[in-house]
């Protein structure tokens, strides 16, 4: 295939490549005088350090010291512009007088001027007519977190960001506009530099990013075609900026603890006891000797969960240099990052190195190489996941009466069992010895490679070709020695096992791309043509083995069996060939138009349906510019734009339209195996993409002079041709039939604002957004119109992935309620859950479409929010982020450990209010322990709205307070030290746990990651983060 | 000019080579345009076409058919929940609405029977249009018939009418059939089975384990027994007792052992286990075990070197009922019934019986590579016995005498077709008790009300005698016993996907 490859590239871009390559170079030669200057900031006349000074027009340019001086030179006639972020732009004509000027800069609020990254190319943004919206590096810089997605969490409307999990570098949940896919994935595309990657963007050292792009409406994507439905993210990384050199030091360290607010409530040891006691007390059973007096356990609880955390240190260093002059733009960044996690032998490192570099080899050529290697180092212990996989749900439910450490109080115990006849059921190994003993390691080597050669053989064109490549080589090993385990009922020692999964993957892009920009009186075109290919392919190796002679050597040959059933070699491959092209026009930049198309062929498509097509178009209008509105003072600005258009989803599989031969359904003959085969799923040659054709509205508005900004959009989106395995009657001997299929609609409102609230010496402004998204099915496959998960239904008329069950009224109250009720043949009994028979046939019934279950909550909010303020006042600086969401609900799934009535496990607090008797009826929760499983079954098994909470939630994610040294020796450009705290303060009603963001994927039949969301059962916390930094420029 | 070399190449690009380029089959899976092309291919699809029996056998045959009966029950554990789908079975209290259940067992049953006919189908479409040798063609063709004939056996027998799928479903529309009546399947597995009889070798020369003609004369004896086709029962069987099957010498050898006594003279069809980690073991005897049962109560009757505890509750726990239904002297009850002491047990008396006849040693803890006997010749012989008593043949006594011989017993008394009749059905019940034969023998000799309705009576008026614990709310529950039928109801998750029931 490579030597296909190889062929391919040299017969189709050999020729275009030579003539990028014939260039032709000229020169010109002007008088000139040195000009020196000052740059103050209006209002406060403070001199601004680092401002830009350049000559319009040219590549000339210088940066201001710390006095906010600077020297240039420059010929008379010409402009100097002179810019810094944060301030309007200032352009001063130069005339033959003007060797010493004074510049001052307004303090800026809007930032429609400033260039923004659109895909493909750059735009001015008050010209942009799609729905984007650009974060800066200086906003992000102080957060102390691992990864861009936490970094961006709060800031943008329209994005939904939840961490799922707290294990470091893992489990953000980015939604763009609520998009959900069925089966296919639902996450944006990160596009970083212009190649959209295959990997994981937490591997991205933060610190490299210069900006990031989000592309929300259809007409922004569409020239990422069929990857673009869930949204693209463009991530810029650094440059040096004009004539200057900087070395920037930046470090910080600090630690995470989990704070006891906030932590589910379990019983302790003598709750326990007592609950035990009560529990045979109740069964009209003798009571276990050991339980008789819960006082007894009194000063010996054990918190299995507290156990397993610890405070842990977190420590970032980078080294940036960049140096823009002459013809050479360079930026080299240096990182290392290591987070050691709250949980017991969790470790992430991260050492990333990124060497962008430019270079100008004539007025008409530009060449550049960006190349970023990176290492990931990932120990952390198996913690998320369901009962008996995930030690934070196995601490949770481990009887606090059992010892985490031996008599001397510092050993480790190694496995509990209490004697049958205390009616205990299950065994425990002890889950500290787990997260220390079992190895569940992933290390991951990443390069990204950008190379462009660019060539501008008249004014306004350009003619560019790229070619970019991503490396991603992940080797895991999980190594489970004898003395450990990380599932209930094993004794040990246990049979040592071992996987080593390997993965080698690589991404080859080529772009070729022509633009043409030229302006005809008021009439300003850009006309952007390319074509690309890209080709992926993954190897992977993995290797599962046990059955070790000794734990100290867990190597391959150290095992005596090879376990061929987890032991895979697999291939996965795709290519995708791209036309694309957008034109925009625009009169005197206040009527403004856009139309773009591109056209995919994906590997993935069946062979009948091989090409899609994404067009889209938008419009705008400056409505400040025309004369009603152009005399009013208080508006500044506004525009009014439009956007339509489609876009795809091609994550549906790489071999999803091939009928595929399984040749490992071996049988047994005698003593002997005989290797056995059978197709296991049916062929779709007219599989294809999902389709999203999205319409957008808004509004950007500026008042008194764009001190308050706002924006609004409403969008209104349908996705169809839904990929999904459409589950067809088992008598066919398949499951399901892989087909596009259904229709759903998303709709919502955007607003965001900017204000600066105060301005002069203490300066304070506010961000802030919200975001209503809402979706409804509209249709499954023919004949279909529900899909059940685990816990969720998504079915036609309701919005998607809704919990699903029964319909709690409490528990029977007596003999004569459990009489006159509904009930679950043979199993209800007075103090059981008391159900709500919604097909009024009498009985209670769980399974099949005509039960009484129902829908009993929603995993979407109303609405999600974030609010940003940031403050200065003379050498200090401050902000404070924060971010909420509204009306979502979770499915508190763990309960049905934590709240198993058999006391078979450790339990929640609550479960102390249960229903004891008609007299005693608790607090209505939970319902009686008396008839054993057959009773206590129905409420812990049977879905049930008892499961489902509120988990509104808003969170103070960050503060941060700076001081910048001013005075400064002439070595230092800028010196700053400041204290960060993430996480800083969660306000919510959820009580099944720390983190009320949690969503955990269930597997059950007809299960998806989006389909089953919102699903808790106790994951990795989100630490608390305390940091101090430095922040040093030479 | 060099504009107009970008606009070639583009055009250039777009209109060729893109087929290539997009093309990327998978290359680490075959796929069905590549197979089913030679005898290598069809060997390996007709041997996959056997594994969905290990399921069936493992995980629910003897919850649907022996723990369905008064043979077996359960041992409640009133400490575990989560155990109703298989007590609804026990209880015949399988909840059904509309025709259809919920239970996951019954379920599973019609899903693991329609995978060996789809796997089936795909041969049987396929075969013929590829050439390679015709013995071993035969073979394969005729082990594809005697599994597909199989499965709609079970189906026919748990349900009643169901779909009847002859060709490989290729299409979503092709999924779901209209049921078909009983008369039809049974047409249709007659014409397998005799189309599989003069395809297959004998014993003799087949491969052990798979599929003989003496196994599909002795199925297709079953299904005429079943239909009560008396001659044609008689006629087919006949030449299966020449064909060398012999009674192994005592009763509890006819059960093979772990890796030894497989496939042995007296087997007729057995499905196939291998202890180990390649996934192709049972672990039967395990879920057979009344509970909560420690590692060293465990350890004696496994022989393994790492026992486990098990928890949760016990199933096919022998009933009070059949250990009373053997004779005095009848070697083969204590063959077949063992005791086992639980120390945590709630109850006063710890004795439980278990199922022994399957209890083999082996090495690894809960994973058993023991055979499962499907048909063996001593229900050859009594199913002659039967058919010739039934057509008022003599002849019937001396088969039932033989399998009774080896037991320890004297011949049989029972004078007249009617006492003969009474007498096989008795010697069934015992000679293969734990094989799952109860339900159906009580099924096709319409004797539902006879038995089971009293049986149920006797477990709801003495809970103690049937394993429960002395606890207050350890009683049967209040379905049991109402919902005594002939067949299954469909199983709801396939009858949500279908449109035809």
């Amino acid at each position: 295939m490579l030597n296909y490859y190889q062929t391919f590239i040299k017969t189709r871009f050999i020729g275009f490549l030579l003539a990028l390559f014939i260039v032709s170079v000229s020169t010109s030669y002007a008088q000139s005088v040195t000009i020196k200057g000052t740059v103050v900031s209006e209002g406060d006349n403070q001199p601004v350090p680092g401002a830009l000074v350049t000559v319009k027009g040219t590549q000339k340019g210088t940066v201001t010291d710390i006095d906010g001086e600077f020297s240039i030179e420059a010929s008379v006639g010409e402009t100097l512009i002179v810019s810094f972020v944060g301030f309007t732009t200032n352009a001063v004509l130069i005339n033959a007088n003007s060797t010493n000027i004074n510049v001052t800069l307004a303090y800026s609020t809007s930032d429609l001027s400033e260039v923004v990254v659109v895909g493909y190319g750059s735009q001015i943004k008050r010209e942009v007519t799609g729905s984007i919206q650009s974060v800066s590096e200086k906003d992000l810089k102080d957060l102390p977190v691992s990864s861009v997605a936490q970094k961006l969490q709060g800031r943008l409307a329209g994005v939904q960001i939840n961490q799922t999990t707290g294990k470091p570098g893992q489990g953000m949940n980015v939604r763009i506009r609520g998009q959900l896919s069925v089966s296919g994935g639902s996450s944006p595309l990160y596009v970083v530099d212009g190649f959209p990657i295959t990997g994981d963007i937490n591997a991205l050292n933060p610190d490299e990013i210069q900006e990031i792009t989000v592309l929300k409406d259809a007409a922004s994507t569409s020239l990422y075609g069929s990857r673009a439905a869930n949204g693209v993210i463009l991530i810029t990384t650094k440059k040096g900026s004009v004539g200057q050199t900087n070395v920037n030091l930046n470090v910080y360290t600090g630690w995470q603890t989990v704070p006891e607010k906030g932590r589910l409530e379990m019983l302790n040891a003598e709750e326990f006891a007592q609950f035990k006691k009560e529990y045979y007390t109740d069964a009209g059973q003798p009571v276990p000797e050991i339980f008789q007096n819960p006082a007894d356990f009194r000063n010996e609880n054990n918190d299995w969960y507290g156990a397993m955390m610890e405070t842990a240190p977190i420590t970032s260093y980078n080294l940036t240099v960049t140096s823009n002059k002459e013809k050479v733009n360079t930026a080299v960044i240096m990182g290392y990052f290591d987070q050691k996690g709250v949980v017991r032998n969790t470790d992430y490192e991260r050492f990333s190195l990124r060497l962008n570099t430019d270079y100008t080899v004539s007025d008409k050529v530009n060449v550049g190489v960006n190349i970023a290697p990176s290492y990931v180092v990932d120990n952390t212990p198996q913690t998320d996941g369901d009962r008996g996989t995930g030690l934070i749900f196995n601490a949770l439910h481990t009887w606090p009466v059992m010892p985490i450490y031996e008599e001397d109080g510092k050993t480790l115990t190694s496995f509990n069992r209490f004697p049958a006849n205390t009616g205990n059921i299950f065994a425990y190994p002890n889950w500290l010895r787990s997260a220390d003993e079992i190895t569940n390691e992933t290390k991951v080597i990443n390069v990204l490679a950008n190379t462009y050669l660019e060539w501008k053989p008249i004014k306004g064109l350009s003619l560019k070709t790229t070619f970019n490549a991503e490396l991603n080589n992940s080797n895991y090993f999980y190594f489970n020695p004898s003395t450990a385990t990380n599932r209930i009922n094993v004794a040990l020692p246990t049979v040592a096992s071992s996987v080593r999964d390997e993965y080698q993957g690589l991404s080859w892009l080529n772009e070729n791309i022509a633009t043409y920009g030229r302006s005809i009186g008021d009439h300003n075109f850009e006309a952007l043509v390319g074509f690309s290919n890209q080709r992926y392919r993954q190897d992977r190796t993995r290797v599962a083995a046990d059955t070790y002679a000794d734990d100290r050597l867990p190597t391959i040959q150290g095992a005596i069996n090879i376990n061929r059933g987890g032991t895979i070699s697999g291939v996965n491959e795709w290519s995708l060939t791209s036309l694309f092209s957008r034109l925009t026009y625009n009169y005197k930049g206040k009527y403004l138009f856009t139309a773009s198309v591109r056209g995919d062929g994906s590997s993935r498509f069946g062979a009948d349906n091989r090409w899609g097509v994404f067009p889209s178009t938008s419009l705008g209008w400056v409505l400040s510019d025309e004369g009603f509105l152009n005399a009013n003072s208080t508006v500044s600005f506004a525009k009014l734009r439009a956007s339509y258009g489609v876009t795809g989803n091609n994550n549906i599989g790489n071999y999803t339209q091939y009928a595929l031969v399984n040749n490992t359904i071996n049988a047994a003959f005698g003593n002997t195996v005989f290797p056995g085969a059978g197709v296991t799923s049916l062929s779709n040659t007219n599989l294809g993409w999902e389709t999203t054709t999205q319409f957008d509205i808004g509004l950007d508005f500026g008042l008194w002079d764009d001190r308050l900004t706002f924006v609004y959009d409403f969008y209104t989106k349908n996705t169809t041709n839904l990929l999904y395995a459409v589950q067809i009657p088992q008598e066919s001997g398949f499951t399901n039939f892989n087909d596009n299929i259904g229709e759903i609609k998303f709709w919502g409102h955007e607003f965001s604002l900017t204000s600066v609230n105060t301005t002069g010496a203490f300066r304070w402004t506010t961000n802030a957004n919200i975001s209503f998204n809402r979706n409804e099915v509209i249709a499954l496959a023919d004949g279909i119109d529900r899909v059940y998960g685990s816990q969720h239904i998504t079915k036609v008329g309701e919005p998607f992935g809704q919990f699903y069950g029964l319909v709690k009224l409490g528990n029977y109250a007596n003999a004569e309620d459990l009489a006159n009720s509904p009930q679950v043949p043979g199993r209800s009994t007075v103090g059981s859950i008391k159900l709500q028979d919604i097909n009024g046939d009498g009985v209670i019934t769980n399974g099949g479409d005509n039960d009484d279950r129902t829908i009993i909550g929603n995993p979407f909010p109303d609405f999600t929010y974030g609010i940003i303020n940031n403050f200065a006042y003379k050498n200090w600086d401050a902000s404070i982020t924060a971010s909420g969401s509204e009306g979502n609900q979770l499915y508190m799934r763990h309960l049905y450990s934590t709240a198993n009535l058999d006391g078979v496990f450790n339990m929640v607090a609550k479960v102390k209010n249960r229903f004891r008797s008609p007299e005693d009826p608790g607090d209505g929760i939970f319902g009686t322990t008396v008839g054993g499983g057959n009773v206590t079954g129905i409420e812990r098994d049977w879905n049930n709205s008892n499961f489902v909470y509120d988990a509104s939630y808003f969170t103070i994610r960050n503060i941060t307070v700076g001081y910048t040294f001013k005075n400064l020796p002439k070595t230092f450009k800028s010196a700053r030290i400041y204290g960060s705290a993430q996480n800083v303060w969660v306000l919510t009603s959820y009580w099944g746990g720390s983190n009320p963001e949690v969503s955990m994927q269930g597997n059950g039949q007809g299960d998806g990651g989006n389909l089953s969301q919102g699903v808790d059962l106790g994951s990795y916390p989100v630490p608390r983060t305390i940091t101090f930094g430095v922040n040093v420029t030479f | 000019m060099k504009k107009y070399i970008l606009v070639i190449l583009v055009a250039s690009f777009a209109l060729t080579g893109c087929e290539d380029f997009l093309t990327v089959v998978p290359e680490t899976q075959l796929s069905s345009a590549t197979f089913y092309k030679n005898q290598t291919d069809f060997e390996q699809a007709v041997n996959a076409a056997y594994v969905p029996l290990r399921s069936i056998i493992n995980d629910r045959a003897w919850l649907l058919s022996e723990m369905h009966s008064d043979n077996t029950y359960y041992a409640r554990n009133v400490l575990f929940g989560a155990t109703d789908n298989q007590e609804d079975l026990a209880d015949f209290s399988v909840p059904e609405s509309n025709g259809t259940t919920a239970n996951g067992h019954v379920l599973q049953q019609w899903r693991q029977d329609y995978l060996i006919i789809a796997r089936t189908n795909q041969i049987l479409a396929l075969i013929d249009d590829v050439d390679f040798e015709a013995a071993a063609k035969a073979n394969v063709k005729g082990q594809a018939l005697f599994l597909r004939a199989y499965a709609y056996f079970e189906l026919a027998r748990y349900f009643g009418s169901v779909p009847l799928h002859l060709t490989p479903v290729a299409k979503r529309d092709e999924a779901a059939l209209p049921l078909s009546t009983e008369a039809e399947i049974y047409a249709q597995i007659e014409k397998d089975l005799i189309e599989a009889v003069s395809l297959l070798p004998k014993k003799a020369v087949q491969t052990p384990g798979r599929a003989t003609e003496g196994a599909a004369r002795t199925l297709l004896a079953n299904v005429y027994i079943q239909r009560k086709k008396w001659p044609e029962a008689e006629q087919i069987l006949a030449p299966v007792l020449t064909h060398g099957y012999q009674l192994m010498g005592s009763y509890d050898l006819a059960f093979p052992g772990n890796t030894a006594n497989k496939n042995n003279a007296e087997s007729v069809f057995e499905v196939q286990f291998i202890e180990g980690a390649a996934g192709l073991n049972g672990n039967f005897i395990y879920q057979f075990m009344p509970r909560p049962i420690s590692a060293a109560e465990l350890q004696p009757i496994m022989g393994t070197s790492n026992p486990q505890n098990i928890d949760g509750e016990g199933n096919n726990i022998p009933t009070p009922d059949i250990i009373a239904a053997y004779e005095v002297g009848d070697k083969r009850k204590d063959a077949s019934i063992g005791t086992v002491f639980l120390s945590g047990s709630f109850r006063t008396d710890k004795n439980y019986p278990y199922i022994k006849k399957h209890a083999k040693q082996h090495s690894q803890n809960n994973n058993t590579g023991t055979n499962w006997v499907v048909y063996r010749y001593a229900e050859v012989l009594l199913f002659m016995a039967e058919a010739l008593n039934e057509q008022g043949k003599g002849g019937a006594a001396g088969y039932l005498n033989t399998v009774r011989a080896r037991a320890g017993l004297n011949n049989s008394t029972a004078a007249g077709q009617t006492e003969l009749r009474e007498a096989i059905f008795k010697e069934r019940r015992v000679e293969l008790a734990f094989e799952n034969k109860r339900w159906f023998d009580i099924v096709r000799t319409d004797r539902i009300q006879e038995i089971i309705v009293p049986y149920g009576q006797r477990i709801i008026a003495n809970p103690l005698d049937y394993y429960y614990p002395p606890i207050a709310g350890a009683v049967p529950r209040s379905n049991a016993f109402t919902n005594i039928k002939k067949f299954y109801a469909y199983p709801a998750a396939e009858s949500d996907l279908s449109p035809y029931f």
